[in-house]
């Protein structure tokens, strides 16, 4: 599907992702972690990408398969990278923390296996999750 | 997302129904502040939280802030299996106050 790169967007994202999920009857622990990438990963495209309002547009992929699930994430934004930022610190106290970075280190432990790349003026990022026991 | 508000042993109680998102995170935020300007101990009630990013996290992280600040404490409980693992991988169980039941949440000192 394809949705308007704006905040709007990305509540259509993850409703549509979880639509998917009931119909694939996908373990709730799966769901849940493609849930918190998506909502990362697009609030992510919305603060960096976009030059203007309603410029932009996201396509979001879904492949289902027995053993993994795979989405990808397409936007004709800026090239940016979400997995080139450094792991936040997540040692600090409640009164020393910030929270710049948490959500790109959330995605990377959250998933198997996550991509990037800048393919005919679009950043596409492919995330993977394997749907074994205990997800 | 939903919220909800009750009080236990002097500690105000917040349920919050749903996702705690960039989506929801603004309006879980406001429904929080005049609980927060209120109460001196909250307990955040999450057995009907589906699921949380680092908005919410950010949303917590504030409102423990603000609670610390003014001698108060921010509890938590009824945390599902993803929540604590977002919770585990922001390093956030280690900072905040988490409990397995509503009554030791109240409990707590």
């Amino acid at each position: 599907m394809s949705v308007a790169a704006d905040a709007d967007g990305v509540g259509k994202v993850n409703a549509a992702f979880t639509d998917f999920a009931q119909k694939y009857d996908l373990p709730a622990g799966v769901r849940r972690s493609f849930n918190v990438a998506l909502d990362e990963l697009l609030a992510n495209v919305l603060s960096h990408g976009m030059p203007g309002a309603g410029a932009g547009s996201l396509t979001f992929e879904v492949e289902p398969d027995k053993e993994r699930l795979t989405v990808t994430l397409i936007d004709d934004g800026p090239p940016f990278d979400p997995f080139s930022e450094a792991a936040p610190d997540i040692t600090l106290s409640v009164e020393d923390r910030a929270i710049g970075g948490l959500g790109i280190h959330l995605v990377r432990k959250l998933m198997d296996e996550v991509s990037y790349e800048r393919r005919d003026g679009r950043n596409v990022v492919v995330l993977k999750k394997d749907l074994g026991e205990g997800n | 997302m939903e919220i909800s508000t009750r009080t236990s042993n002097d500690i105000h109680i917040v349920g919050i129904v749903g996702s705690l998102d960039s989506t929801t995170a603004p309006a879980a935020q406001k429904a929080l502040e005049p609980v927060l300007a209120s109460a001196k101990n909250v307990a955040l009630d999450f057995t009907q939280l589906d699921y949380i990013s680092s908005a919410g996290l950010r949303v917590l992280l504030g409102a423990a802030k603000h609670l610390r600040a003014s001698g108060g404490t921010l509890r938590m409980f009824g945390l599902n299996q993803s929540v604590r693992e977002v919770f585990e991988i922001s390093g956030f169980s280690a900072i905040l106050s988490v409990y397995p039941s509503e009554a030791e949440a109240v409990a707590a000192k």
